[in-house]
Protein backbone atom coordinates (compact mmCIF):
# COMPACT_ATOMS: atom_id res chain seq x y z
CA UNK A 1 0.00 0.00 0.00
CA UNK A 2 2.88 2.25 0.80
CA UNK A 3 4.74 1.39 -2.00
CA UNK A 4 1.55 2.06 -4.02
CA UNK A 5 1.42 5.64 -2.37
CA UNK A 6 4.56 6.54 -3.08
CA UNK A 7 4.15 5.58 -6.82
CA UNK A 8 1.30 7.52 -6.96
CA UNK A 9 3.07 10.82 -5.45
CA UNK A 10 6.35 10.63 -7.27
CA UNK A 11 7.40 8.08 -10.33
CA UNK A 12 3.82 7.67 -11.95
CA UNK A 13 3.94 11.43 -12.77
CA UNK A 14 6.90 10.58 -14.16
CA UNK A 15 6.20 8.05 -16.65
CA UNK A 16 3.30 9.56 -17.09
CA UNK A 17 4.96 13.29 -18.30
CA UNK A 18 7.37 10.60 -20.67
CA UNK A 19 5.18 8.45 -22.27
CA UNK A 20 3.22 11.41 -23.44
CA UNK A 21 6.16 12.79 -24.63
CA UNK A 22 6.61 9.69 -26.97
CA UNK A 23 2.91 9.59 -27.87
CA UNK A 24 2.89 13.28 -28.41
CA UNK A 25 6.02 12.46 -30.85
CA UNK A 26 4.19 10.17 -33.00
CA UNK A 27 1.28 12.03 -33.31
CA UNK A 28 3.63 15.20 -34.21
CA UNK A 29 4.89 13.07 -36.96
CA UNK A 30 2.03 11.94 -38.40
CA UNK A 31 0.02 14.70 -37.89
CA UNK A 32 -1.17 15.70 -41.46
CA UNK A 33 -1.89 12.12 -42.31
CA UNK A 34 -3.91 12.14 -38.79
CA UNK A 35 -5.71 15.47 -40.22
CA UNK A 36 -6.40 13.99 -43.50
CA UNK A 37 -7.77 10.74 -42.31
CA UNK A 38 -10.00 12.48 -39.55
CA UNK A 39 -11.54 14.66 -41.79
CA UNK A 40 -11.54 13.54 -45.29
CA UNK A 41 -14.20 9.98 -44.51
CA UNK A 42 -16.67 11.68 -42.14
CA UNK A 43 -16.94 14.82 -44.40
CA UNK A 44 -17.90 12.91 -47.40
CA UNK A 45 -20.71 11.24 -45.86
CA UNK A 46 -21.62 14.29 -44.07
CA UNK A 47 -21.53 16.03 -47.52
CA UNK A 48 -23.04 12.89 -49.37
CA UNK A 49 -25.78 12.79 -47.18
CA UNK A 50 -26.96 16.78 -47.25
CA UNK A 51 -26.78 16.43 -51.29
CA UNK A 52 -28.96 13.09 -51.24
CA UNK A 53 -31.64 14.44 -48.83
CA UNK A 54 -31.08 18.28 -48.44
CA UNK A 55 -32.01 19.45 -45.40
CA UNK A 56 -34.84 18.79 -44.29
CA UNK A 57 -36.57 18.93 -40.40
CA UNK A 58 -33.53 20.42 -37.53
CA UNK A 59 -33.77 16.86 -35.56
CA UNK A 60 -32.87 14.81 -38.54
CA UNK A 61 -29.88 17.24 -40.00
CA UNK A 62 -28.57 17.15 -35.93
CA UNK A 63 -28.75 13.28 -36.74
CA UNK A 64 -26.55 13.58 -39.23
CA UNK A 65 -24.13 16.13 -37.77
CA UNK A 66 -23.82 13.99 -34.37
CA UNK A 67 -23.65 10.63 -36.36
CA UNK A 68 -20.77 12.32 -38.31
CA UNK A 69 -19.19 13.23 -35.01
CA UNK A 70 -18.98 9.53 -33.40
CA UNK A 71 -17.78 8.49 -37.21
CA UNK A 72 -15.03 10.94 -36.92
CA UNK A 73 -14.47 9.15 -33.33
CA UNK A 74 -14.69 5.44 -34.86
CA UNK A 75 -12.72 5.93 -37.66
CA UNK A 76 -9.53 7.69 -35.91
CA UNK A 77 -10.38 5.83 -32.08
CA UNK A 78 -11.17 2.55 -33.34
CA UNK A 79 -10.27 2.20 -36.92
CA UNK A 80 -6.51 3.85 -36.75
CA UNK A 81 -5.66 3.53 -33.58
CA UNK A 82 -6.80 -0.44 -33.26
CA UNK A 83 -4.67 -1.41 -36.36
CA UNK A 84 -1.98 0.77 -35.06
CA UNK A 85 -1.68 -0.91 -32.00
CA UNK A 86 -2.00 -4.16 -33.36
CA UNK A 87 0.62 -3.35 -36.14
CA UNK A 88 3.29 -2.28 -32.86
CA UNK A 89 2.15 -5.43 -31.28
CA UNK A 90 3.11 -7.68 -34.03
CA UNK A 91 6.68 -5.67 -35.04
CA UNK A 92 7.58 -6.52 -31.39
CA UNK A 93 7.70 -2.91 -30.42
CA UNK A 94 6.05 -3.86 -27.12
CA UNK A 95 8.90 -5.89 -26.03
CA UNK A 96 10.95 -2.69 -25.39
CA UNK A 97 8.46 -0.85 -23.13
CA UNK A 98 7.91 -3.72 -21.60
CA UNK A 99 11.36 -4.14 -20.61
CA UNK A 100 11.42 -0.80 -18.96
CA UNK A 101 10.39 -0.51 -15.22
CA UNK A 102 7.14 1.01 -16.14
CA UNK A 103 3.66 0.82 -15.27
CA UNK A 104 1.57 -1.03 -17.26
CA UNK A 105 -1.50 1.09 -16.51
CA UNK A 106 0.32 4.07 -17.48
CA UNK A 107 1.69 2.69 -20.34
CA UNK A 108 -2.18 1.80 -21.28
CA UNK A 109 -3.34 5.33 -20.17
CA UNK A 110 -0.85 7.03 -22.41
CA UNK A 111 -2.09 5.05 -25.60
CA UNK A 112 -5.49 6.21 -24.67
CA UNK A 113 -4.49 9.44 -24.65
CA UNK A 114 -2.96 9.33 -27.97
CA UNK A 115 -6.33 8.05 -29.08
CA UNK A 116 -7.79 11.25 -28.12
CA UNK A 117 -5.27 13.41 -29.37
CA UNK A 118 -5.52 11.84 -33.13
CA UNK A 119 -9.18 12.05 -32.36
CA UNK A 120 -10.33 15.04 -30.83
CA UNK A 121 -9.72 17.48 -33.60
CA UNK A 122 -11.94 15.50 -36.49
CA UNK A 123 -14.76 15.68 -33.75
CA UNK A 124 -14.33 19.67 -33.28
CA UNK A 125 -14.01 19.91 -37.30
CA UNK A 126 -17.30 17.81 -37.44
CA UNK A 127 -19.10 19.68 -35.07
CA UNK A 128 -18.55 23.40 -36.59
CA UNK A 129 -18.60 22.16 -40.33
CA UNK A 130 -21.91 20.22 -39.83
CA UNK A 131 -23.38 22.86 -38.33
CA UNK A 132 -22.25 25.34 -41.68
CA UNK A 133 -22.77 23.06 -43.83
CA UNK A 134 -26.49 22.67 -43.03
CA UNK A 135 -26.80 26.23 -41.28
CA UNK A 136 -28.56 25.32 -38.36
CA UNK A 137 -28.08 26.15 -35.11
CA UNK A 138 -26.37 23.76 -32.02
CA UNK A 139 -26.82 24.36 -28.11
CA UNK A 140 -23.31 24.42 -27.56
CA UNK A 141 -22.51 24.00 -23.35
CA UNK A 142 -19.91 22.57 -20.56
CA UNK A 143 -20.98 19.90 -20.47
CA UNK A 144 -20.38 18.41 -24.22
CA UNK A 145 -16.66 18.46 -22.85
CA UNK A 146 -17.22 15.97 -20.60
CA UNK A 147 -19.37 14.33 -23.19
CA UNK A 148 -16.79 14.42 -26.48
CA UNK A 149 -13.64 13.30 -23.93
CA UNK A 150 -15.80 10.06 -23.25
CA UNK A 151 -17.25 9.56 -26.15
CA UNK A 152 -14.30 9.41 -27.76
CA UNK A 153 -12.15 7.52 -24.41
CA UNK A 154 -14.87 4.48 -24.61
CA UNK A 155 -14.71 3.90 -28.52
CA UNK A 156 -10.21 4.78 -28.09
CA UNK A 157 -10.31 2.10 -25.31
CA UNK A 158 -12.32 -1.17 -27.88
CA UNK A 159 -9.38 0.14 -30.90
CA UNK A 160 -7.11 0.03 -28.33
CA UNK A 161 -8.60 -3.53 -27.19
CA UNK A 162 -8.47 -4.92 -30.64
CA UNK A 163 -4.97 -3.82 -30.99
CA UNK A 164 -3.65 -5.51 -27.65
CA UNK A 165 -5.52 -8.54 -28.31
CA UNK A 166 -4.81 -9.04 -32.30
CA UNK A 167 -4.06 -12.45 -33.09
CA UNK A 168 -2.68 -11.49 -36.63
CA UNK A 169 -2.61 -7.97 -38.16
CA UNK A 170 -5.01 -8.95 -41.55
CA UNK A 171 -7.57 -10.41 -39.13
CA UNK A 172 -7.48 -6.73 -36.99
CA UNK A 173 -7.93 -5.14 -40.19
CA UNK A 174 -10.45 -7.15 -41.46
CA UNK A 175 -12.31 -6.65 -37.98
CA UNK A 176 -12.14 -3.02 -37.64
CA UNK A 177 -13.17 -2.67 -41.39
CA UNK A 178 -16.23 -4.46 -40.48
CA UNK A 179 -17.39 -3.55 -37.36
CA UNK A 180 -16.07 0.48 -38.16
CA UNK A 181 -19.03 0.04 -41.41
CA UNK A 182 -21.14 -1.95 -39.42
CA UNK A 183 -21.34 0.32 -36.14
CA UNK A 184 -21.38 3.51 -38.32
CA UNK A 185 -24.30 2.76 -40.47
CA UNK A 186 -26.45 -0.53 -39.05
CA UNK A 187 -26.49 1.11 -35.11
CA UNK A 188 -27.73 4.50 -33.66
CA UNK A 189 -25.21 6.54 -34.72
CA UNK A 190 -26.44 8.13 -37.59
CA UNK A 191 -30.14 7.71 -36.84
CA UNK A 192 -32.10 6.97 -33.92
CA UNK A 193 -32.67 3.70 -32.25
CA UNK A 194 -36.07 3.86 -33.05
CA UNK A 195 -35.47 3.54 -37.03
CA UNK A 196 -33.78 0.57 -37.04
CA UNK A 197 -35.27 -3.10 -36.31
CA UNK A 198 -35.59 -4.61 -33.47
CA UNK A 199 -32.51 -6.97 -33.86
CA UNK A 200 -29.81 -3.80 -34.79
CA UNK A 201 -31.04 -2.10 -32.03
CA UNK A 202 -30.77 -4.79 -29.72
CA UNK A 203 -27.41 -5.16 -31.19
CA UNK A 204 -26.60 -1.48 -30.67
CA UNK A 205 -26.72 -1.52 -27.37
CA UNK A 206 -23.10 -3.60 -27.18
CA UNK A 207 -21.65 -0.55 -28.56
CA UNK A 208 -20.40 2.88 -26.37
CA UNK A 209 -21.14 4.66 -30.13
CA UNK A 210 -25.09 4.56 -29.38
CA UNK A 211 -24.87 6.27 -25.97
CA UNK A 212 -22.01 8.93 -27.55
CA UNK A 213 -24.51 9.44 -29.96
CA UNK A 214 -27.91 9.71 -28.05
CA UNK A 215 -26.20 12.26 -25.07
CA UNK A 216 -24.48 14.17 -27.83
CA UNK A 217 -27.91 14.54 -29.75
CA UNK A 218 -29.60 15.55 -26.39
CA UNK A 219 -26.97 18.05 -25.88
CA UNK A 220 -26.73 19.48 -28.87
CA UNK A 221 -30.55 19.90 -29.05
CA UNK A 222 -31.58 20.31 -25.58
CA UNK A 223 -29.10 20.26 -23.38
CA UNK A 224 -27.59 18.45 -19.80
CA UNK A 225 -30.95 16.22 -18.86
CA UNK A 226 -31.63 13.30 -17.33
CA UNK A 227 -31.35 11.14 -20.36
CA UNK A 228 -27.50 12.38 -21.12
CA UNK A 229 -26.57 11.60 -17.15
CA UNK A 230 -27.51 8.12 -18.00
CA UNK A 231 -25.54 8.01 -20.73
CA UNK A 232 -22.39 9.65 -19.54
CA UNK A 233 -22.79 6.82 -16.72
CA UNK A 234 -22.97 4.17 -19.18
CA UNK A 235 -19.62 5.44 -21.22
CA UNK A 236 -17.86 5.63 -18.08
CA UNK A 237 -18.78 2.19 -17.47
CA UNK A 238 -17.68 1.29 -21.06
CA UNK A 239 -14.33 2.79 -20.42
CA UNK A 240 -13.51 1.34 -16.94
CA UNK A 241 -14.29 -2.25 -18.66
CA UNK A 242 -12.21 -1.25 -21.26
CA UNK A 243 -9.35 -0.03 -19.76
CA UNK A 244 -9.01 -3.28 -17.24
CA UNK A 245 -9.37 -5.65 -20.50
CA UNK A 246 -6.26 -3.93 -22.50
CA UNK A 247 -4.51 -4.10 -18.85
CA UNK A 248 -5.82 -7.82 -19.09
CA UNK A 249 -4.42 -8.10 -23.07
CA UNK A 250 -1.28 -6.24 -23.56
CA UNK A 251 1.59 -8.31 -23.55
CA UNK A 252 3.54 -7.30 -20.71
CA UNK A 253 6.05 -8.65 -18.44
CA UNK A 254 5.45 -12.27 -18.16
CA UNK A 255 4.42 -12.10 -14.52
CA UNK A 256 2.09 -8.92 -14.81
CA UNK B 1 28.91 -15.46 -6.36
CA UNK B 2 25.95 -16.75 -8.51
CA UNK B 3 23.36 -13.91 -9.68
CA UNK B 4 21.04 -15.59 -12.44
CA UNK B 5 20.52 -19.06 -11.98
CA UNK B 6 18.66 -20.50 -14.84
CA UNK B 7 17.30 -23.86 -13.35
CA UNK B 8 15.79 -26.77 -15.60
CA UNK B 9 13.71 -24.25 -18.22
CA UNK B 10 11.90 -25.52 -20.08
CA UNK B 11 9.82 -23.34 -23.13
CA UNK B 12 6.89 -25.13 -25.15
CA UNK B 13 5.59 -22.89 -28.47
CA UNK B 14 2.01 -23.33 -30.47
CA UNK B 15 0.13 -25.79 -27.63
CA UNK B 16 3.15 -28.12 -27.47
CA UNK B 17 4.24 -28.32 -30.99
CA UNK B 18 7.42 -26.59 -30.99
CA UNK B 19 9.98 -27.28 -27.90
CA UNK B 20 12.24 -24.03 -27.83
CA UNK B 21 13.95 -24.89 -24.83
CA UNK B 22 14.58 -28.53 -23.15
CA UNK B 23 15.96 -28.93 -19.49
CA UNK B 24 18.41 -25.78 -19.78
CA UNK B 25 20.52 -25.45 -16.30
CA UNK B 26 23.44 -22.77 -15.71
CA UNK B 27 24.36 -19.96 -13.50
CA UNK B 28 25.56 -16.57 -14.80
CA UNK B 29 28.33 -15.11 -12.25
CA UNK B 30 28.21 -11.79 -10.78
CA UNK B 31 30.61 -9.50 -12.82
CA UNK B 32 31.21 -11.65 -15.69
CA UNK B 33 30.06 -11.23 -19.35
CA UNK B 34 28.80 -14.42 -20.51
CA UNK B 35 28.43 -15.73 -23.94
CA UNK B 36 25.09 -17.18 -25.62
CA UNK B 37 26.01 -18.35 -29.00
CA UNK B 38 24.41 -20.99 -31.47
CA UNK B 39 22.72 -20.86 -34.74
CA UNK B 40 19.66 -19.43 -35.69
CA UNK B 41 16.56 -20.99 -34.03
CA UNK B 42 18.32 -22.24 -31.57
CA UNK B 43 16.48 -21.44 -28.59
CA UNK B 44 18.73 -18.10 -27.60
CA UNK B 45 16.38 -15.44 -28.04
CA UNK B 46 13.68 -17.77 -26.27
CA UNK B 47 16.10 -18.17 -23.09
CA UNK B 48 17.11 -14.60 -22.58
CA UNK B 49 13.18 -13.61 -22.75
CA UNK B 50 12.68 -15.67 -19.84
CA UNK B 51 15.54 -14.06 -17.98
CA UNK B 52 14.34 -11.07 -18.35
CA UNK B 53 11.19 -11.64 -17.15
CA UNK B 54 9.36 -10.94 -20.35
CA UNK B 55 8.81 -14.99 -21.39
CA UNK B 56 7.00 -17.11 -18.42
CA UNK B 57 9.01 -20.57 -18.80
CA UNK B 58 6.62 -23.49 -19.24
CA UNK B 59 8.35 -25.50 -16.63
CA UNK B 60 11.39 -24.53 -14.09
CA UNK B 61 12.90 -20.86 -13.05
CA UNK B 62 14.97 -18.70 -13.49
CA UNK B 63 16.35 -17.06 -10.41
CA UNK B 64 18.01 -13.37 -10.21
CA UNK B 65 19.66 -12.99 -6.63
CA UNK B 66 17.89 -16.28 -5.31
CA UNK B 67 14.24 -15.18 -6.06
CA UNK B 68 12.40 -15.78 -8.94
CA UNK B 69 12.46 -12.91 -11.78
CA UNK B 70 8.62 -13.57 -11.94
CA UNK B 71 7.79 -12.09 -8.58
CA UNK B 72 10.08 -9.38 -9.25
CA UNK B 73 9.56 -8.15 -12.07
CA UNK B 74 9.64 -4.48 -11.29
CA UNK B 75 13.40 -4.62 -9.88
CA UNK B 76 14.51 -7.27 -12.75
CA UNK B 77 13.22 -4.48 -15.15
CA UNK B 78 14.73 -1.90 -13.15
CA UNK B 79 18.10 -3.45 -12.90
CA UNK B 80 18.38 -4.95 -16.45
CA UNK B 81 18.84 -3.08 -19.48
CA UNK B 82 17.73 -5.84 -22.26
CA UNK B 83 18.54 -5.22 -25.95
CA UNK B 84 16.05 -6.83 -28.26
CA UNK B 85 16.60 -7.96 -31.81
CA UNK B 86 12.78 -6.08 -32.71
CA UNK B 87 12.66 -3.05 -34.38
CA UNK B 88 13.25 -0.34 -32.19
CA UNK B 89 9.48 1.43 -30.46
CA UNK B 90 11.13 5.28 -30.52
CA UNK B 91 11.13 5.69 -34.32
CA UNK B 92 9.29 8.75 -34.30
CA UNK B 93 11.33 10.22 -31.38
CA UNK B 94 14.74 12.34 -32.19
CA UNK B 95 18.02 10.49 -31.41
CA UNK B 96 18.55 12.47 -28.35
CA UNK B 97 14.81 12.34 -27.18
CA UNK B 98 14.73 8.36 -27.66
CA UNK B 99 18.12 8.27 -25.31
CA UNK B 100 17.20 10.96 -23.05
CA UNK B 101 13.25 9.44 -22.37
CA UNK B 102 14.89 6.05 -21.69
CA UNK B 103 17.27 7.08 -19.01
CA UNK B 104 14.73 9.08 -17.38
CA UNK B 105 11.82 6.22 -17.67
CA UNK B 106 14.44 3.71 -16.00
CA UNK B 107 15.36 6.17 -13.07
CA UNK B 108 17.66 8.51 -13.85
CA UNK B 109 16.99 12.19 -12.89
CA UNK B 110 16.87 14.65 -15.80
CA UNK B 111 20.34 16.22 -15.59
CA UNK B 112 21.96 12.61 -15.11
CA UNK B 113 20.17 11.83 -18.31
CA UNK B 114 21.05 14.72 -20.12
CA UNK B 115 24.86 14.22 -19.41
CA UNK B 116 24.69 10.30 -20.45
CA UNK B 117 22.65 11.18 -23.45
CA UNK B 118 24.95 13.90 -24.81
CA UNK B 119 27.96 11.55 -23.59
CA UNK B 120 26.35 8.25 -25.87
CA UNK B 121 25.90 11.14 -28.75
CA UNK B 122 29.26 12.18 -28.66
CA UNK B 123 30.80 8.37 -28.16
CA UNK B 124 28.60 7.54 -31.52
CA UNK B 125 29.70 10.49 -33.21
CA UNK B 126 26.22 11.53 -33.80
CA UNK B 127 25.91 14.52 -31.85
CA UNK B 128 25.03 16.31 -35.12
CA UNK B 129 22.14 13.96 -35.15
CA UNK B 130 20.74 14.71 -31.70
CA UNK B 131 17.62 16.30 -33.46
CA UNK B 132 16.89 14.02 -36.24
CA UNK B 133 13.91 11.61 -35.73
CA UNK B 134 15.07 7.87 -35.63
CA UNK B 135 12.96 7.13 -38.54
CA UNK B 136 15.19 9.07 -40.80
CA UNK B 137 18.88 7.68 -39.55
CA UNK B 138 20.67 4.73 -41.39
CA UNK B 139 19.98 1.31 -40.03
CA UNK B 140 23.53 1.47 -38.03
CA UNK B 141 22.79 4.46 -36.66
CA UNK B 142 19.41 3.52 -35.40
CA UNK B 143 21.20 0.18 -33.71
CA UNK B 144 23.64 2.35 -31.96
CA UNK B 145 20.91 4.31 -30.25
CA UNK B 146 18.80 1.38 -29.83
CA UNK B 147 22.54 0.36 -27.54
CA UNK B 148 22.61 3.64 -26.07
CA UNK B 149 18.74 3.35 -24.99
CA UNK B 150 20.08 -0.13 -23.31
CA UNK B 151 22.97 0.84 -21.59
CA UNK B 152 21.59 4.45 -20.44
CA UNK B 153 21.07 4.42 -16.93
CA UNK B 154 24.11 1.80 -16.17
CA UNK B 155 21.54 -1.04 -15.24
CA UNK B 156 23.52 -3.66 -13.25
CA UNK B 157 22.71 -6.62 -15.76
CA UNK B 158 22.78 -6.10 -19.22
CA UNK B 159 21.34 -8.32 -21.66
CA UNK B 160 21.99 -8.06 -25.43
CA UNK B 161 20.82 -9.82 -27.88
CA UNK B 162 22.84 -9.78 -31.49
CA UNK B 163 24.16 -6.18 -30.70
CA UNK B 164 26.31 -5.91 -33.44
CA UNK B 165 24.21 -6.76 -36.30
CA UNK B 166 23.84 -4.96 -39.11
CA UNK B 167 26.81 -3.01 -37.93
CA UNK B 168 29.72 -1.48 -39.74
CA UNK B 169 33.38 -2.72 -38.47
CA UNK B 170 33.57 0.24 -36.77
CA UNK B 171 31.06 0.69 -35.39
CA UNK B 172 31.31 -3.12 -34.09
CA UNK B 173 34.69 -2.31 -32.41
CA UNK B 174 32.87 0.57 -30.53
CA UNK B 175 30.29 -1.99 -29.25
CA UNK B 176 32.63 -4.38 -28.23
CA UNK B 177 34.52 -1.49 -26.42
CA UNK B 178 31.35 -0.35 -24.86
CA UNK B 179 30.55 -3.90 -23.50
CA UNK B 180 33.66 -4.08 -21.90
CA UNK B 181 33.81 -0.76 -20.08
CA UNK B 182 30.22 -1.61 -18.89
CA UNK B 183 31.34 -4.53 -17.42
CA UNK B 184 34.51 -3.18 -16.04
CA UNK B 185 32.26 -0.56 -14.40
CA UNK B 186 30.15 -3.58 -12.95
CA UNK B 187 27.79 -4.78 -15.22
CA UNK B 188 26.94 -8.62 -15.53
CA UNK B 189 26.48 -8.96 -19.57
CA UNK B 190 24.58 -11.55 -21.30
CA UNK B 191 25.34 -11.34 -25.12
CA UNK B 192 23.65 -13.28 -27.59
CA UNK B 193 25.67 -13.31 -30.80
CA UNK B 194 26.49 -15.10 -34.13
CA UNK B 195 29.81 -13.44 -34.35
CA UNK B 196 31.70 -16.14 -32.65
CA UNK B 197 35.43 -14.52 -33.63
CA UNK B 198 34.37 -11.29 -32.15
CA UNK B 199 33.28 -12.50 -29.06
CA UNK B 200 35.59 -14.50 -28.01
CA UNK B 201 37.98 -11.34 -27.16
CA UNK B 202 35.60 -10.06 -24.79
CA UNK B 203 33.41 -13.45 -22.80
CA UNK B 204 34.64 -14.79 -19.78
CA UNK B 205 32.56 -17.91 -20.29
CA UNK B 206 30.79 -19.35 -23.00
CA UNK B 207 27.54 -21.13 -23.24
CA UNK B 208 26.63 -23.31 -26.48
CA UNK B 209 23.41 -23.82 -27.48
CA UNK B 210 21.47 -25.73 -30.41
CA UNK B 211 18.50 -27.70 -30.89
CA UNK B 212 16.70 -25.97 -28.01
CA UNK B 213 19.06 -27.88 -25.30
CA UNK B 214 22.46 -26.37 -23.37
CA UNK B 215 25.36 -28.00 -25.13
CA UNK B 216 28.24 -27.08 -23.12
CA UNK B 217 29.14 -24.06 -20.79
CA UNK B 218 32.58 -22.92 -19.74
CA UNK B 219 35.02 -20.55 -19.80
CA UNK B 220 36.93 -19.90 -23.18
CA UNK B 221 40.58 -21.25 -22.46
CA UNK B 222 39.04 -24.40 -20.79
CA UNK B 223 36.72 -24.82 -23.80
CA UNK B 224 39.63 -24.40 -26.32
CA UNK B 225 41.32 -27.12 -24.27
CA UNK B 226 38.34 -29.53 -25.83
CA UNK B 227 40.44 -29.06 -29.35
CA UNK B 228 43.67 -28.06 -28.25
CA UNK B 229 45.15 -31.46 -29.06
CA UNK B 230 44.21 -30.43 -32.76
CA UNK B 231 44.72 -27.82 -35.32
CA UNK B 232 43.40 -26.80 -38.28
CA UNK B 233 44.08 -26.57 -42.18
CA UNK B 234 41.99 -23.99 -44.01
CA UNK B 235 41.75 -24.87 -47.79
CA UNK B 236 41.03 -23.27 -50.67
CA UNK B 237 40.22 -25.77 -53.41
CA UNK B 238 40.48 -25.28 -57.26
CA UNK B 239 37.08 -23.90 -58.54
CA UNK B 240 34.92 -27.23 -59.08
CA UNK B 241 37.05 -29.47 -56.94
CA UNK B 242 36.06 -29.39 -53.24
CA UNK B 243 34.23 -32.56 -53.43
CA UNK B 244 37.04 -34.24 -54.65
CA UNK B 245 39.74 -32.24 -52.19
CA UNK B 246 37.33 -33.43 -49.35
CA UNK B 247 37.25 -37.32 -50.21
CA UNK B 248 40.97 -37.00 -50.69
CA UNK B 249 41.45 -35.52 -47.03
CA UNK B 250 39.08 -37.65 -45.05
CA UNK B 251 41.34 -39.98 -43.73
CA UNK B 252 43.04 -37.47 -42.01
CA UNK B 253 40.84 -36.02 -39.63
CA UNK B 254 37.13 -34.43 -39.73
CA UNK B 255 36.93 -32.32 -42.76
CA UNK B 256 34.17 -29.87 -43.19
CA UNK B 257 33.04 -27.87 -46.39
CA UNK B 258 32.86 -23.96 -44.99
CA UNK B 259 32.09 -22.73 -48.35
CA UNK B 260 32.28 -22.94 -52.06
CA UNK B 261 35.58 -23.74 -52.35
CA UNK B 262 36.29 -23.62 -48.29
CA UNK B 263 37.23 -26.95 -46.33
CA UNK B 264 38.45 -27.01 -42.97
CA UNK B 265 39.96 -29.97 -41.39
CA UNK B 266 40.71 -30.48 -37.75
CA UNK B 267 44.10 -32.82 -37.45
CA UNK B 268 45.52 -34.45 -34.21
CA UNK B 269 48.80 -32.13 -33.40
CA UNK B 270 51.08 -35.18 -33.56
CA UNK B 271 49.85 -35.94 -37.47
CA UNK B 272 50.33 -32.41 -38.79
CA UNK B 273 53.66 -32.99 -40.29
CA UNK B 274 53.15 -35.81 -41.65
CA UNK B 275 49.84 -34.30 -43.41
CA UNK B 276 52.22 -31.52 -44.55
CA UNK B 277 54.79 -34.03 -45.70
CA UNK B 278 52.05 -36.11 -47.29
CA UNK B 279 50.50 -32.40 -49.03
CA UNK B 280 53.94 -31.36 -50.45
CA UNK B 281 54.78 -34.77 -52.10
CA UNK B 282 51.16 -35.42 -53.59
CA UNK B 283 50.89 -33.49 -56.70
CA UNK B 284 47.85 -34.09 -57.79
CA UNK B 285 46.15 -32.08 -55.26
CA UNK B 286 44.16 -29.52 -56.59
CA UNK B 287 44.81 -26.90 -54.19
CA UNK B 288 45.26 -22.77 -54.48
CA UNK B 289 45.98 -22.12 -51.35
CA UNK B 290 46.04 -23.23 -47.90
CA UNK B 291 46.66 -22.39 -43.91
CA UNK B 292 47.35 -24.16 -40.97
CA UNK B 293 45.67 -22.01 -37.77
CA UNK B 294 45.50 -23.18 -33.80
CA UNK B 295 41.80 -23.44 -33.09
CA UNK B 296 39.29 -20.53 -32.37
CA UNK B 297 36.24 -20.33 -30.28
CA UNK B 298 34.28 -21.29 -33.81
CA UNK B 299 35.78 -24.38 -34.40
CA UNK B 300 35.20 -25.13 -30.65
CA UNK B 301 31.42 -24.58 -31.45
CA UNK B 302 31.71 -26.99 -34.21
CA UNK B 303 33.33 -29.62 -32.56
CA UNK B 304 31.17 -29.83 -29.68
CA UNK B 305 27.87 -29.03 -31.87
CA UNK B 306 29.37 -32.13 -34.48
CA UNK B 307 30.38 -34.41 -30.91
CA UNK B 308 26.66 -34.32 -29.89
CA UNK B 309 24.88 -34.46 -33.39
CA UNK B 310 27.56 -37.58 -33.53
CA UNK B 311 26.39 -39.14 -30.63
CA UNK B 312 22.41 -38.57 -31.55
CA UNK B 313 22.51 -40.17 -34.29
CA UNK B 314 24.67 -43.04 -32.99
CA UNK B 315 22.00 -42.84 -30.24
CA UNK B 316 18.92 -43.28 -32.79
CA UNK B 317 21.15 -45.96 -34.90
CA UNK B 318 21.65 -48.12 -31.74
CA UNK B 319 18.29 -47.98 -31.37
CA UNK B 320 17.10 -49.25 -34.80
CA UNK B 321 19.23 -52.09 -34.19
CA UNK B 322 17.86 -52.85 -31.05
CA UNK B 323 14.19 -52.38 -32.82
CA UNK B 324 15.36 -55.11 -35.46
CA UNK B 325 17.09 -57.14 -32.79
CA UNK B 326 13.89 -57.33 -31.14
CA UNK B 327 12.40 -57.37 -34.29
CA UNK B 328 14.21 -60.32 -35.37
CA UNK B 329 13.69 -62.28 -31.86
CA UNK B 330 10.44 -61.60 -32.33
CA UNK B 331 9.82 -63.06 -36.05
Amino acid sequence: MDNALAFVKGRMWTELYILFRIQVAIVREQWMWIFVMATIFPLTTLLSMKFMYGVTSEQIMVNVIVGNIVFAIIMMGFNALGTEISWQKHAGYFTFYSSLPISKAVFVVTQLARGLMTTLPSVIIMAFIGQFAYGIHLHYEWGLIPVFLLAVLSMVGVGAGIGFWSPDHQMTNMLVQGLMMFVGFLSPVMMEASQLPPVLRYIGYIFPTTYSASALRELLTKGWTEAVTIDVIILIAFLIFSFAVISRMISWRAAE
Amino acid sequence: MELIEIDQVNKVYKKGKKQANIDISFSIREGEILGLLGPNGAGKSTLIKQIVGLLAPTSGEVRYKGTNVLKQAKKVASEFGYYAQEPHALGALTAKEALLFTGILRGLAKKEAEKQTMGLLERFSMADLAGRPLKKLSGGQKRMIGIGTTIIGDSRVLVLDEPTNELDPLNRRLVWDIIVEQNRKGATIILVTHNVLEAERVVDRVAFINHARLLEIDSVPHLKQRVDGRLKLELTAVEGEAGYLMRRFEEWGDIQQTGENRLRLLIDKNRASSLLDWMVHTSDLPIDEYAMLPPNLEDVYLYIDGQKEKFAEERAANAIEDAEKVGSYVG
